[in-house]
């Protein structure tokens, strides 16, 4: 009895043992492509093929990236350029993730923020010998660069977010928004509007998407905590404790907001927000940023015409826009370095040629990172309004992206939510908030 | 016997090889990383129990285990009794049965995700609209409060998922005997007391089967989850599920969920199995 079960044990193991090594085998055949980390093998000396595979954290572009990947490949025909787009934040990071670990390594990849360089810093080539390393606009490049000079990555873009108002309605309300710098000439605007939303057909003044953590949790805060975080995100990467010194200033700018918003504050999501009641003209301005230009555009161009946008009040730095990077383009260094050269070759290209800049600039829709753009038209007035603060430096930096990862999703979010809800007090939100970031950083 | 034995293997390997890889490798592994602080890509040391020492101090996992917990009771319950009515409903003498099963069905087709946000738009404008329309301010709050958001997913979980059970219970029904109906009939017993002593004894083995199919499903719903409500308001409709997608994935702490996804199965798996033992222990043979 015993030794049949033995035998029969033995035979099970050893079957599915051989098919384990079998399918293992077929894993590994498809695995290690070129770019893998078998990066030797694909050889990459003159004339031979150079595969640059690219994964990255913006979808939005993704048609445009590839049109652009398309010429790239037809005027350098030893090169062979593949795309992939993992959309909006946490999927994107997961999966690159998951494709570092399963050995399928890109050659070119997106980073957003100092959590994670810090996490793929070891595979990161050094970028100060790109040219657009050196044509990077100042303050965009400072946070990813050592003090040896030695260039993590480089930047993508620039993103700007602030009021975005609609011109019609404060043009009615005898109001002239780019007057409004101070947290108290916003206020007396907001009650006037406020005083004749039935005569401007409006139903709120603003639309605060209370489902929408990053929102509150991100970019507003982020306006009142960069004082203390010197407008950094490395200085927020890097610190132990939080002290929300502008915390009476966060609270009566989001009462404000949550006051004369939409109801239910907080089951109203970001299509409410920007799709529904700003472009649709119910709301008089939304707090979002220069990426809703397109959707302003395809939902009502006329509309998209008449819309501008005003910094966030800030006791001491009025009139200055939040401005940052949300993302940076990074080289895989476990590559020969043909393949790297290529890479960065490509990153070149594609910010500094006169190609190049026509699709950062036309196709793309980015507010360029670079000098060099001077004489170009920027498409959008969103977009023009983030390149003009840009240029003048008058700009507020974005320290939540050097947030502890998950520390406004999971923590700050909810109980700026709850907060709304009334299910704590400003004082116990911003309590829990500070001692969450604590635990964080141990 | 060596030839049977031979066939014995052939069959039983593609399961075993299947369920070794997506299963109990992977469990393995999993209560491997727990131990660690494993990133998703490097491992640096060993880290023993501390990770769940500080899961018993951790609010947010134990209020998503709560808030779990207490969908999962409710919808079984509804699941059950809605599931059962449906079947009674359609084994019954109904003209249009053959199609009302289809229909009790059909959202059963539906993925999660894809029901999650028509649902959404059903609570958020449907509700306001009529909330605005007849004048019931708690109709124009859905999603916006924990307990809308609590109903909310029991609702859609309980519209899901009936039909299935209905199909189960079906099943059990039409396998009741006649002629022990008809005798309890004769004897004068009500249509309740035949229903409580003669079909529910019955059809024990079909709450074995729902209870473990609800009880499993309520407690690993996800993608309902994520599409209707997100976790929010303010992570208070946030489950067991999710708090660990996103402690791993959004907190970027691999290790830890992990630990939390070893205790949730530990719990998954012995309340699965107290309930099917005692579920096992009521059914009666004919």
């Amino acid at each position: 009895m015993y030794n049949i079960r033995y035998k029969k044990m033995k035979a099970g193991a050893i079957l599915t043992g051989a098919s384990v090594v079998l399918l293992a085998a077929c894993g590994n055949e498809s695995g290690a492509g070129p770019g893998g980390m078998g990066g030797t093998n694909n050889g990459g000396g003159d004339g031979e093929t150079i595969q640059l595979n690219i994964m990255q954290g913006k979808v939005e572009f993704n048609e445009q990236f590839n049109e652009l990947a398309d010429q790239y490949m037809s005027e350098n025909e030893n090169i062979q350029i593949e795309i992939t787009s993992v959309g909006g934040g946490t999927d994107y990071f997961t999966q690159l993730t998951t494709r570092f670990s399963s050995g399928d390594e890109p050659t070119i990849f997106s980073v957003a923020g100092p959590n994670e360089i810090e996490q793929f810093q070891d595979t990161m080539a050094d970028m100060s010998d790109t040219e657009a390393a050196q044509a990077a606009l100042e303050g965009t490049i400072e946070n990813v660069t050592h003090e040896d000079g030695r260039v993590d990555a480089i930047p993508y873009n620039l993103e700007g977010y602030g009021f975005i108002y609609n011109r019609e309605i404060f043009e009615q309300a005898g109001i002239d928004p780019e007057s409004l710098s101070t947290y108290e000439d916003l206020e007396a605007a907001v009650e006037t509007i406020d005083s004749q939303k039935e005569d401007l057909g409006i139903e709120a003044v603003f639309a605060l998407p209370g489902a929408e953590s990053w929102v509150m949790g991100d970019h507003l805060a982020n306006v009142y905590l960069s004082p203390e975080l010197n407008g950094n995100p490395v200085d927020a990467y890097n610190a132990e404790s939080l002290e929300f010194e502008r915390s009476d200033e966060f609270k009566r700018m989001l009462d404000l907001q949550m006051n004369h918003s939409v109801e239910p504050v907080l089951s109203l999501d970001y299509s409410q927000q920007v799709e529904e009641y700003f472009s649709l003209g119910q709301v008089a301005m939304i707090q979002q940023g220069n990426w809703i230009y397109p959707t302003l555009e395809q939902m009502d161009p006329e509309l998209a015409e008449n819309v501008g946008m005003i910094p966030i009040p800030l006791e001491g730095h009025e009139d200055q826009l939040p401005v940052g990077v949300p993302n940076y383009w990074a080289v895989n260094s476990n590559n020969d370095e043909a393949t790297v050269q290529a890479a960065k070759d490509f990153l070149d290209w594609m910010y500094l040629s006169d190609e190049g800049k026509e699709f950062v600039v036309n196709e793309f829709n980015f507010v360029p990172a670079y000098e060099g753009y001077e004489d170009m038209e920027i498409s959008d007035p969103l977009s023009q309004t983030v390149y003009d603060y840009s240029q003048s430096g008058d700009t507020i930096g974005w320290v939540f992206t050097g947030f502890p990862t998950g520390y406004q999703l999971n923590e700050f979010g909810p109980n700026l939510q709850a907060y709304i809800a009334g299910e704590m007090t400003w004082e116990e939100a911003i309590e829990a908030s500070k001692e969450a970031w604590e635990s964080m950083r141990e | 016997m060596r030839n049977k034995e031979l066939t014995f293997w052939l069959f039983i390997t593609p399961v075993l090889l299947s369920l070794s890889l997506v299963v109990i490798v992977p469990v393995i592994m999993g209560l491997f990383y727990s131990f660690t602080n494993w990133d998703g890509l490097t491992i640096t040391e060993f880290v023993g129990f501390s990770h769940y020492q500080r899961l018993l101090g951790d609010e947010q996992f134990i209020q998503s285990l709560w808030f779990t917990v207490r969908f999962s009771i409710a919808s079984i319950i509804l699941l059950n009794v809605i599931g059962l009515g449906l079947a009674m409903l359609v084994t019954s003498k109904l003209k249009s049965k053959n199609i009302l099963r289809t229909v009790f069905f059909m959202p059963n087709l539906i993925g999660g995700l894809i029901l999650g946000f028509i649902w959404q738009f059903i609570f958020i404008r449907v509700f306001a609209a009529v909330g605005e329309f007849i004048g019931v301010e708690a109709l124009q709050v859905w999603l916006a409060t924990p307990t809308t958001g609590f109903w909310g997913i029991v609702i859609l979980t309980v519209w899901q998922m009936a039909g299935y059970i209905m199909i189960i219970y079906i099943a059990y029904l039409q396998g009741v005997p006649k002629e022990l109906l008809e005798s309890a009939e004769i004897d004068g017993a009500t249509p309740f007391q035949k229903f409580r002593h003669v079909i529910f004894p019955l059809i024990a083995p079909a709450f074995t089967v729902t209870m473990f199919l609800t009880l499993s499903n309520s407690f690993k719903i996800y993608d309902q989850n994520l599409s209707l409500t997100g976790g929010g308001p303010f992570n208070s409709t946030q489950m067991v599920a999710m708090n660990i997608v996103d402690t791993a994935f959004s907190g970027n702490q691999m290790a830890y969920g992990q630990s939390k996804a070893i205790v949730f199965f530990i719990i998954v798996a012995l309340i699965s199995l107290t309930q099917v033992y005692y579920n096992k222990k009521r059914e009666v043979d004919l």
